[in-house]
C-alpha cells in the first residue's frame, strides 16, 4: 500500500492526538482538581526566606500532622504562574496573596471566602482596619494576614544633625528645606533619592505622599478624582517636580533606580532622606549590613501642610483556594500561618517579626514586651505603631485594571520628575487613563 | 508467506513522509500548533483576571490597535528603534568585518573577542550595561570624569533621548557579532582576482569597495539586515533591565509592551494580536528586503 500524503497526515495527527495531546495537557498541569492529589495540603508562596518557611511549615505538621506540600515560587514570577497554575487545573490549596492581586484572584474564581469558618471573625477583629479592608472584597473575607507594612519617612539623623536639624520634616515644604541645607553645606549634592525606575512592583511613596497629605486618587467608587475634586495629588506632583527641578534636592538618578540600590545608597550614607517600608530600617540599621547603622531612623511622611494625616499600607495574606479538596486541613494551616494559636497568640505573625522584622497586622503584638524590645533595636516603637493606626490601603485595590492604572502612573511620575510633563497635565492624563481602564474593563 | 510476498514496498514518496512524520509531528506541536492558537487566542476578549468576560471578538483587538495610544507610540518607539540599531550594526559590522578580513598580527585574539559579546544572554547583558551607565557608580561616569570631559557623574538613562540612544548602543554591543560573522564569510568568498584586476583598471579603494566588495555582499547583507531587523523588533530583556520602557514610553517598544500586557496585564487576547502584529511587520519588512536586494546580488555567496 502507498500512503500519499493526506493519509500520512492523517495518521500522523491521529496519533498525535491519541498519545501526545493527554501527556501535553498532563504536563502543563497538575491534576484537574488542584491540590497535591496525596491528602497532603498543597501550599505555595513566593520565594522569600523559603528554609524558613519550611521550618515553620515542619513545626505545623508536627503539631498538627497534617502534611504540607510546600512550593516557593520565585517572587518575580509569582502572579503569573500561581495565575497560569490555576488556569491549567492545578492550583494550590492554600497560598500567598498580594492585596493588590486579591480582586483579580477572587474574579478569576481562584480563591474562596472565609467568612464563617473558625476564628476568622476573631482576626478580623484583632488586626488593623486597613489591614481587614485590604483582606476584603466585595464585602467578603478573602484572606488571614501574613504581614504587612507600612511607608515612612527614613532619614539619616546623623547628617540631619550635622545640618543643624534637631528633628525630621513634618511638611514637604520642611523637608525641602532641610534638604536644601544639606545641599548648600555641601553634605551631599542629592539629599533626597526615590526609586522610580520603571518596574512591576508598586511605587508606595508616591502613595504614601498622597495619603500623607490627606488625599486620595479615587473616590470610593473608583471614579478618578485627582483631576476635579481632590488636588492632593497635583500639589504633591509639584512639590516633586520643584524638589528634581528647581532646588535640586532630589537626585535625577532616581530614575534609574529600583529599590535596592537605593537601599544601598542609605546604607552607604549617599542619601539623607528616603520614603520607604518600615521593615527597611531593620536593614539600614543592622551594623553588619550598613554603615549607617545607629543613624537611621523613621518619622511620618510629610505631609502639604504638615499635620498628620495618613500613610499608605500593603497587606500580604493566607489565601484559600476554592476548589481545594482539602479545605479543612488548608484552613487550618491558614489559621496557623494567620491566626491565633490554640493560647490565642499570632504565633507565625510574631515568629516572622522576630526572625526578620516582618510588619504584623495584629494591633495586640505592638504592646507585646518581647515585640518591643526587638523593635526598639531598629526603629521606635511609637511612631512604628501610630504609621501602623494611620495607615490604610490604596482604595482602587477592588478594580481589575489597577495594575495597568498603576504602571501607567509610574511614566506619568516620572514625566513629572524629568520636567517633561507638568503635574496639571499629569493628573489629566492619569484621570483620562483610569477613565479609558474603567470603560475598556465594563 | 503469500501476504509477504505480496506486499510491495513503499514508493519514495511515502517513505519520504514517513522519515519526515516525527518531524513534521514535533513541529507541529510545538511550533504551528502555538502559533496557531496564538491567533486564535488574539481574537478573544481573554484576559485571566476575568475568565467570566472571555469571548470570541473577532478581529476588536486588531481594530482596537488603531486608536490604542499606548501600541501607536510603542510602534514608533520601535520604528526608530529599529532604524537606528541597524544602522550603527551595518556600519559597524561591515567596518569590523572589513578590519578582521585583513591579515594581521593578533587578527585571531581579535575576532576571538569581538565575538564574545554574542555569547552573551540578553538579561546579562543588560544588567552589565546598567553598572556601566549607573549614575553613582558607573564605569562611563568614570572614564569621562577621569578623561575631564564631565565635571561630575551624570545620570546617562534619566533623559528620554539618552536612553533611547545608550539602550540601542547595548543592544547593538550585543548582536553585532553575529553580523560580523556573517559579512566576514561574505568577504572571505570574493575573489582576490577581481581587486588585483580592479587595481589594474586603475580602480582605488573606495571604488574597489563600492564596485567588487558591496555587490558581493549584498546577498550577506541581506540576511543581517533581515535577521537584525527582526532582532531589533524584538528587543526585549536587554531593554527591560536597562530602563523597564522608560523614562516615560521612551524606550517602550512593541515586544515590551507585549510581554507587559501579557503577563502582568494577563491581558491574553490583546497580547497575541500585538505579536501577530510584531510578526506581520517584520514579515512584511523582510519581504521588502529581499525584494529590494536579492534580484540585486550578482554573485552567490
Amino acid at each position: 500500500m502507498e500512503l500519499n500524503r493526506r493519509q500520512v497526515l492523517k495518521l500522523a495527527g491521529l496519533g498525535v492526538t491519541a498519545t501526545a495531546v493527554p501527556g501535553v495537557l498532563a504536563a502543563c498541569s497538575n491534576g484537574s482538581g488542584g491540590g497535591a492529589g496525596d491528602g497532603s495540603v498543597k501550599f505555595e508562596g513566593w520565594d522569600y526566606e523559603a528554609t524558613l518557611v519550611q521550618q515553620n511549615l515542619d513545626n505545623f505538621t508536627k503539631t498538627s500532622n497534617v502534611k504540607v506540600n510546600y512550593t516557593p515560587i520565585t517572587s518575580a514570577q509569582y502572579v503569573q504562574k500561581v495565575v497560569a497554575e490555576f488556569t491549567g487545573g492545578g492550583g494550590p490549596d492554600a497560598l500567598y496573596v498580594y492585596d493588590d492581586s486579591l480582586a483579580a484572584w477572587v474574579e478569576g474564581e481562584y480563591l474562596q471566602p472565609i467568612d464563617g469558618l473558625p476564628g476568622v471573625d476573631d482576626v478580623y477583629a484583632a488586626i488593623f482596619p486597613g489591614n481587614a479592608e485590604a483582606m476584603t472584597y466585595q464585602g467578603k473575607r478573602y484572606g488571614l494576614p501574613y504581614y504587612t507594612d507600612s511607608n515612612c519617612l527614613i532619614y539619616n539623623a546623623d547628617i540631619l544633625a550635622k545640618a543643624g536639624f534637631s528633628k525630621p520634616p513634618a511638611s514637604l515644604e520642611e523637608l525641602e528645606a532641610q534638604a536644601v541645607k544639606i545641599k548648600s553645606m555641601g553634605l551631599l549634592e542629592y539629599p533626597i533619592g526615590l526609586p522610580a525606575q520603571l518596574s512591576d512592583t508598586w511605587w508606595a511613596w508616591v502613595w504614601g505622599l498622597v495619603y500623607s497629605s490627606g488625599g486620595d486618587m479615587f473616590d470610593d467608587q473608583q471614579a478618578p478624582i485627582m483631576n476635579t475634586t481632590d488636588t492632593v495629588t497635583k500639589d504633591v506632583l509639584t512639590w516633586l517636580q520643584n524638589a528634581a527641578n528647581k532646588s535640586k534636592v532630589l537626585d535625577p538618578a532616581s530614575l534609574q533606580l529600583l529599590p535596592v540600590p537605593v537601599d544601598n545608597a542609605m546604607k552607604a550614607n549617599r542619601y539623607a532622606f528616603t520614603i520607604g517600608a518600615r521593615y527597611a530600617l531593620r536593614d539600614y540599621n543592622d551594623p553588619q549590613k550598613s554603615k549607617a547603622a545607629g543613624k537611621m531612623k523613621m518619622a511620618l511622611v510629610p505631609s502639604l501642610d504638615g499635620k498628620v494625616h495618613g500613610t499608605i499600607s500593603n497587606t500580604r495574606m493566607y489565601g484559600l483556594a476554592k476548589d481545594t479538596e482539602v479545605k479543612d486541613d488548608a484552613f487550618k494551616l491558614l489559621t496557623y500561618l494567620g491566626g491565633f494559636d490554640a493560647s490565642k497568640q499570632p504565633y507565625t505573625a510574631k515568629f516572622w517579626f522576630q526572625q526578620r522584622g516582618l510588619g504584623f497586622a495584629y494591633k495586640e503584638l505592638a504592646k507585646d514586651p518581647e515585640i518591643v524590645a526587638a523593635l526598639k533595636k531598629f526603629a521606635d516603637p511609637a511612631i512604628y505603631a501610630q504609621l501602623a493606626e494611620i495607615a490604610r490601603p490604596r482604595n482602587v485595590l477592588g478594580v481589575a485594571w489597577y495594575t495597568e492604572f498603576e504602571t501607567e502612573m509610574h511614566k506619568v511620575v516620572q514625566g513629572v520628575l524629568s520636567n517633561q510633563t507638568q503635574p496639571s497635565a499629569a493628573v489629566a492624563s492619569l484621570a483620562q487613563t483610569a477613565g479609558t481602564l474603567k470603560k475598556k474593563y465594563s | 508467506m503469500s501476504v509477504l510476498t505480496e506486499r510491495r514496498p513503499l514508493g519514495d514518496n511515502a517513505k519520504a513522509w514517513a522519515l519526515n512524520a516525527p518531524a513534521i509531528v514535533v513541529i507541529s506541536l510545538l511550533v504551528a500548533y502555538p502559533i496557531g492558537y496564538s491567533f486564535y487566542v488574539s481574537m478573544q476578549r481573554n484576559n485571566l483576571k476575568r475568565p467570566r468576560a472571555k469571548r470570541f471578538i473577532g478581529l476588536d483587538n486588531y481594530k482596537a490597535l488603531l486608536s490604542d495610544d499606548a501600541f501607536l507610540s510603542a510602534l514608533k518607539v520601535s520604528a526608530l528603534f529599529v532604524l537606528v540599531v541597524l544602522g550603527m550594526t551595518v556600519v559597524l559590522a561591515l567596518l569590523l568585518a572589513l578590519v578582521l578580513n585583513e591579515r594581521f598580527r593578533g587578527r585571531g585574539l581579535l575576532l576571538s573577542l569581538a565575538l564574545l559579546p554574542w555569547a552573551m544572554p540578553g538579561v546579562v547583558n543588560g544588567l552589565m550595561w546598567r553598572t556601566i551607565f549607573d549614575a553613582k557608580t558607573g564605569a562611563l561616569n568614570g572614564l569621562l570624569t577621569q578623561l575631564g570631559l564631565i565635571d561630575s557623574y551624570q545620570a546617562w538613562l534619566t533623559s528620554g533621548t539618552g536612553a533611547f540612544l545608550f539602550t540601542a548602543l547595548a543592544q547593538v554591543w550585543n548582536t553585532l557579532p553575529f553580523s560580523v560573522i556573517i559579512l566576514l564569510a561574505g568577504l572571505s568568498t570574493i575573489p582576490s582576482e577581481l581587486y588585483d584586476a580592479a587595481t589594474v583598471d586603475r580602480a582605488g579603494a573606495f571604488r574597489r569597495f563600492t564596485q567588487v566588495t558591496i555587490p558581493w555582499l549584498l546577498h550577506p547583507l541581506l540576511i543581517v539586515l533581515i535577521l537584525e531587523t527582526m532582532n531589533a523588533f524584538r528587543a526585549f530583556d536587554t531593554i527591560y533591565v536597562l530602563t523597564g520602557g522608560g523614562p516615560g514610553d521612551a524606550t517602550t517598544t512593541i515586544a515590551l509592551l507585549d510581554v507587559q500586557t501579557v503577563l502582568t496585564f494577563t491581558d491574553f487576547g490583546l497580547g497575541s494580536a500585538y505579536a501577530w502584529v510584531i510578526t506581520a511587520i517584520t514579515l512584511l519588512i523582510s519581504v521588502g528586503y529581499i525584494g529590494l536586494l536579492y534580484r540585486k546580488g550578482n554573485f552567490e555567496v
